[in-house]
């Protein structure tokens, strides 16, 4: 006779719960349909893997810390223009009349614990998220990455270059201290500069005259809500697109325009976009524990009669700035039916200017289509040097905004090198029309001297470095053919490996970071059957090299 | 040496292969993955151990992921630690390990964040296995039958209004839409709009064209020069050589609430003020007191206080964008994008012996604007 | 009438010639103290105390080339010292200023010809000789008084009205127009500073006790020793120089942009 022993209550809550993850998987997928092939897509897709394709992500990993601690910082913060007077520890403006802004700002930084490591980060945070927007955009320019089909996601970047430059202005700001406060005085000249309206946009934005009482809180709310909601949507858009058309790839084995070669998302890409993130924010906050940044306590608070020497705006406004101290006193005045009128000097370098260069961005993808004659579409990348008039170009932009950003620190250059102020302002004017061209030109010669040199490999083979000398005492250097005697290599759009030990896609022979892990082959000699060869050589024509 | 368990290295394999059957007992677990990739268009062509399982030099990599581990784990303690008992306020003069608080912060948390970002880096390069996945896109345009649907079922939208044979509501509909458009935008561009030339009592003009010293706002009388805490100024207050801020001395008139009030009182040396009284425009004669000269500190340029004053060279340098003028003859721009002299204010003495602007600026003050 | 003068007897010659060239003697004297009692300038040379003495020399071996004899200034070379006062002699030759080792835009900042005690011996000394000989300016001697009972705050406001425009909000300095520099207050003392503003070398303003009053200018210098001290830098271990956004902006991509790349090197590597 068997007994059948009735579970008890304890044994069937136990089986419960360990029952409990499968049986809320179940649930989900009755009431979702979670294990739907589509969304298994998701975890499957795959993504080729090269350290030029991580550049967004750091933007997008500083986009989320800038996210967690302006939440901090919102949360002390005080964007008011209310005139208070300082009454906290830093005695060295103990007393002083400033605005609530400014105040709140000091309080962040010396009586909130933890406060000005918080605002660091947020302030290191915002220049990483603007100059990986800008690495990022160059690797899709250089690569061709904005090709067909791909015109989109680029037009969405150069918005979202002016999002994330719109968003550091208005965030440091915010603090309302002098340095930021000069800023926005330009800011004011750059919008009455505009012709015919100018005057109303800035009524406008300040509800007054400058500075008036509301500005702070409204760039307070254009800051923490509509520019981050924008920059989102944007960014989420960008980041669909991007998924939906699958990323781009280098050429190689296996990889046609057709297929992408790469690892699944789930769980190894994954894994590594979880460890990048670790590692953007990690660089964010060493560097916001070891390098001070926007020490605003040094600036006290903003007044018109106030001003520094070596006065910046935030790095990736340099450019502006430098392109209004270069720009001559060009100012036209007319007269039209009794009224005079008159066009700023500051349209030209802070209006006009960064217009024609988003333009320029804007339709390029369309314009080197059109030029190349080539509307097919694109998914394997190009090398640089196969497209010598783009990086000869992209070279160019990059001189023309580098020579513009430092000129925007002429002042600072001129102070810690002893250099006459003049001087410099004039380098900059000359070096400005001068420079990029020069750098065309060079950069269009390494490219094609860089593409002459593949080839050479293709037919000769690798250089080995080892020298033979032939019997008619002439010096020949053996190469290490990369196909079999008689074949020839067409150029692929594929790295050539250039060393020895490099042949193809694999990686260097011996690995390990610091310590090989295996012991390296021994050099040999060159193979039997390439003596036997190079002896008949001798014997026959000689000197013919490899 | 234990041999590799888990080796897959496949041919590619073509879309057309039968599908398996995923209810049979034999297959492993990694054939269903891979029929996961495979149903999704995915072929896994490669798959394979990097380290051999069990071997040396996988278990050294295990140590050092958990070694990695455990540091992030110590220096987000010690972050913890910091945060909550290391000193932190501002004493002045007293101050030296309190300015390590933030260093501290910031060197244990990157230190940690980075460990944990080293640690599931090593574990996905060397301790995951080593997988080539080939995916197929579906470039180009979708089927000719998916477009010639989708155009059906939008254009069909329009068939069902209806509205292409009833031209009334087509009419209709624009006439009543347009408005309401406008009308959404109206608050929040029309409340923001204000009239830049709209004139401001008592002085009657725009605010772009006068500033404090405006005597109109000191109820006719000429307005005072003060300095930043309101105390008016005497001439004996200024050595030769020598330059102070003034500001107009009505209420708030220190504030930035007169943006273009700020200017450069000068006590110039003898020859430089003859040399100015000699180079004087029309517009600015008899605007000199003596030997001092007051120039609006306003950049012409953007509005930054051009300040710099060289005492020997006579020139006012602006930090800004680097204008310089030159004072020994009307404030002219002589080097940098400046394009028009800073405005004079035309001062005397009163009969107390303190300065006073005899009337306000005779041009705007400030940058350049359209209808200047 | 006598008939008979006694005749002297007549004097040897060489008692007449000791006898003309006493009276020559005499009457050059004579002269010698007219002429003192009437000429200028010679009689202060008398008045000038030892040190001013001292320092006359100190001028005389140093000095004079450019700034002339008496201090007068040499057209194109160098301006007249009478007036300057003992503030711009510790000021100029305290911090090595001058001498000027060639003419130029500005005189730089170079160690000084003297060092230490000697140094401070020295421009004592020609410090009193131009003062006394022309007047002028002084660093007061209850300065440390002053500085004990000075405001920071005060002198924080003072600062950015008045200074902040060439030696910058941190106090690091700025460029002048055509090669002038504003020089970098972080390492220099507080009688510099005080005479500094005081005397207005070179291409900065004068800014005598009349506009800036002596308590004035010890709260200015108060509130520069908190800059010059390190816990106004408190955000990091690196000040990045306090020249602002523009070494902000390089570090991120020497520092942060360049970490972030190998990472991605390491994470990724090449395909």
């Amino acid at each position: 006779m068997t007994t059948t022993v009735k579970p008890s209550a304890l044994t069937k809550r136990k089986q419960q719960l360990k029952g409990l993850p499968a049986a809320t998987a179940r649930g989900m997928d009755e009431r979702l349909q979670l294990a739907d092939p589509s969304v298994r897509t998701l975890l499957n897709k795959v993504f080729p893997d090269h350290w030029s394709f991580l550049l967004g992500e750091i933007a997008l990993w500083s986009f989320v810390i800038l996210i967690l601690t302006g939440t901090f910082l919102t949360l002390f913060f005080e964007p008011s223009m209310q005139e208070v007077v300082y009454d906290g520890s830093y005695t060295a403006l103990r007393g002083v009349e400033m605005s609530a802004a400014y105040a709140s700002t000091l309080d962040l930084s010396f009586d909130v614990r933890g406060g000005l490591f918080m605002r660091q980060m947020h302030h290191w945070a915002a220049l990483l998220f603007v100059a990986s927007i800008v690495v990022h955009m160059l690797r899709i320019f250089f690569t061709g990455a904005f090709r067909k089909p791909r015109e989109i996601n680029w037009i969405i970047g150069v918005l979202l270059f002016w999002l994330a430059f719109l968003l550091g202005f208005t965030g440091y700001s915010l603090p309302d201290d002098a340095l930021s406060g000069t800023g926005l005085r330009i800011a004011h000249a750059i919008v009455l500069a505009v012709p015919v309206v100018g005057t109303w946009v800035a009524e406008a934005l300040f509800d007054g005259p400058f500075p008036g009482t509301l500005i702070i809180s409204r760039f307070y709310i254009i800051h923490v809500f509509i520019l981050p909601l924008l920059t989102a949507g944007l960014i989420g858009a960008h980041l669909a697109i991007m998924f939906k058309q699958k990323h781009t790839q280098w050429p190689g084995p296996g990889r046609t325009n057709t297929n992408v070669v790469g690892e699944r998302f789930f769980p190894r890409y994954a894994l590594k976009q979880g460890a990048f993130f670790m590692m953007v924010f990690a660089v964010i906050a060493l560097m916001a524990g070891l390098f001070q940044i926007n020490p605003v306590w040094l600036f006290g608070p903003y007044h018109v009669a106030v001003v520094s020497a070596g006065s910046q705006p935030d790095w990736y406004v340099l450019f502006l700035d430098g392109s209004t101290r270069l720009f001559p006193a060009w100012e036209i005045r007319f007269s039209l039916f009794n009224e005079s009128y008159t066009l700023s000097p500051l349209f030209w370098p802070a209006v006009l200017m960064p217009g024609i260069l988003t333009v320029i961005l804007l339709i390029y993808p369309f314009v080197e289509a059109r030029v190349r004659k080539d509307h097919r579409l694109h998914n394997l990348l190009e090398r640089p040097r196969d497209v010598p008039v783009r990086t000869g170009l992209g070279a160019m932009g990059i001189t023309f905004f580098l020579i513009l950003t430092i000129s925007g620190a002429n002042d600072v250059l001129a102070h810690a090198f002893d250099i006459s102020l003049n001087a410099m302002t004039w380098v900059g004017r000359i070096g400005l029309i001068v420079l990029p061209p020069i750098v065309y030109w060079m950069t269009h010669r390494i490219c094609l001297g860089l593409q002459q040199h593949d080839r050479e490999v293709l037919v000769h083979g690798v250089e080995t470095g080892i020298i033979r000398r032939l019997p008619n005492g002439r010096f020949e250097e053996v190469h290490q053919p990369l196909a079999p005697r008689g074949q020839q290599l067409e150029y692929t759009g594929w790295v050539v490996p250039k060393k020895m030990n490099r042949l193809g896609a694999l990686p260097p022979a011996v690995r390990g970071f610091f310590v090989p892990i295996e012991e390296p082959t021994p050099p040999t000699r060159p193979a039997p059957e390439l003596e036997r060869r190079s002896e008949a050589e001798e014997a026959g024509v000689g000197g013919e090299s490899r | 040496m234990t041999t590799p368990t888990t080796s897959h290295r496949e041919p590619a394999r073509s879309e057309e292969a039968a599908e398996l059957d995923v209810n049979d007992p034999q297959l492993t677990r990694f054939d269903l993955v891979r029929e996961s990739a495979r149903r999704n268009g995915i072929e896994i062509v490669l798959y394979e151990p990097r380290l051999p399982a069990g071997s040396r030099a996988e278990r050294r990599v295990e140590r050092s992921i958990a070694g990695l581990f455990l540091l992030a784990g110590l220096s987000a303690t010690a972050f913890l630690v910091a945060y909550i008992w290391w000193p932190w306020e501002y004493d002045a003069g007293n101050d030296f390990l309190s300015s390590f608080y933030t260093p501290a912060l910031g060197i244990t948390l990157g230190l940690s964040l980075f460990a944990i970002g080293a640690a599931i880096t090593v574990w996905v390069k060397k301790l995951m296995p080593h997988e080539v996945a080939i995916e197929q896109r579906h470039d180009g345009p979708s089927n000719e039958d998916d477009q010639k649907l989708m155009v059906a079922t939008l254009a069909g939208a329009l068939d069902d209004s209806g509205i292409k044979r009833r031209p009334l509501l087509k009419g209709a509909l624009a006439l009543g839409l347009a408005p309401l458009g406008v009308v959404a935008a109206a608050p929040l561009i029309g409340g923001l709009i204000k009239n830049p030339h709209a004139k401001v009592e008592p002085v009657g003009q725009s605010h772009l064209t006068f500033t404090g010293y405006n005597s109109e706002l000191n109820n006719g009388r000429p307005v005072r020069l003060v300095r930043q805490d309101g105390t008016p100024v005497r001439p004996a207050d200024i050595s030769v050589g020598g330059q102070i801020t003034v500001f107009p001395g009505i209420p708030g008139g220190t504030t930035n609430q007169y943006p273009n009030g700020p200017t450069l009182l000068i006590h110039l040396r003898e020859e430089h003020a003859q040399e100015l009284r000699e180079n004087l425009y029309e517009m600015n004669k008899g605007s000199m007191a003596g030997n001092f000269v007051a120039y609006s500190k306003i950049c012409t340029h953007a509005g930054c206080p051009a300040s710099l004053y060289e005492q020997q060279s006579n020139r006012l340098l602006c930090p800004c964008h680097q204008s310089q003028f030159l004072i020994t003859d009307n404030a002219r721009p002589v080097f940098g994008p400046a394009a028009r002299s800073l405005p004079m204010l035309p001062i005397a003495v009163d009969d107390e012996g303190f300065f006073v602007a005899t009337r306000d600026y005779k041009v705007p003050v400030g940058p350049s604007f359209w209808e200047r | 009438m006598t008939s008979e003068t006694p005749r002297r007897r007549p004097r040897s010659r060489g008692r007449r010639r000791l006898g003309a060239s006493l009276k020559l003697v005499g009457a050059l004297l004579l002269a010698g103290f007219v002429y003192t009692a009437f000429a200028p300038g010679l009689a202060a040379q008398d008045q000038l105390s030892p040190t001013a003495v001292e320092g006359k020399q100190l001028y005389e071996n140093n000095c004079i080339s450019c700034h002339g004899s008496n201090a007068q200034g040499v057209e194109g070379r160098g301006p007249s010292l009478i007036g300057v006062g003992a503030a711009a002699v510790e000021f100029q030759v305290g911090t090595g200023r001058m001498p000027m080792a060639r003419q130029e835009a500005q005189a730089p900042q170079k160690p000084p010809l003297w060092e230490g005690e000697e140094l401070e011996r020295v421009v004592a000394a020609i410090s009193a000789y131009i003062q006394e000989l022309g007047g002028g300016p002084e660093v007061p001697d209850n300065l440390p008084a002053l500085l004990a009972n000075a405001d920071p705050a005060v002198g924080g406001e003072l600062y950015r009205i008045n200074c902040s425009s060439c030696h910058a909000y941190g106090g690091g300095g700025g460029p002048l127009s055509s090669g002038s520099d504003a020089p970098s207050l972080l390492e220099t003392s507080e009688r510099h500073i005080y005479a500094a503003m005081l005397h207005g070398p070179q291409n900065m303003p004068v800014f005598g006790d009349n506009q800036l009053t002596p308590e004035e200018k010890a709260d200015i210098i108060a509130y520069l020793q908190t800059l010059q001290s390190e816990e106004t830098d408190r955000g990091g271990l690196f000040d990045l120089g306090r020249y602002g956004p523009s070494t902000e902006g390089m570090a991120i991509f020497l520092v942060g942009i360049v970490a972030l790349t190998l990472a991605s090197l390491w994470i990724a590597g090449k395909s």
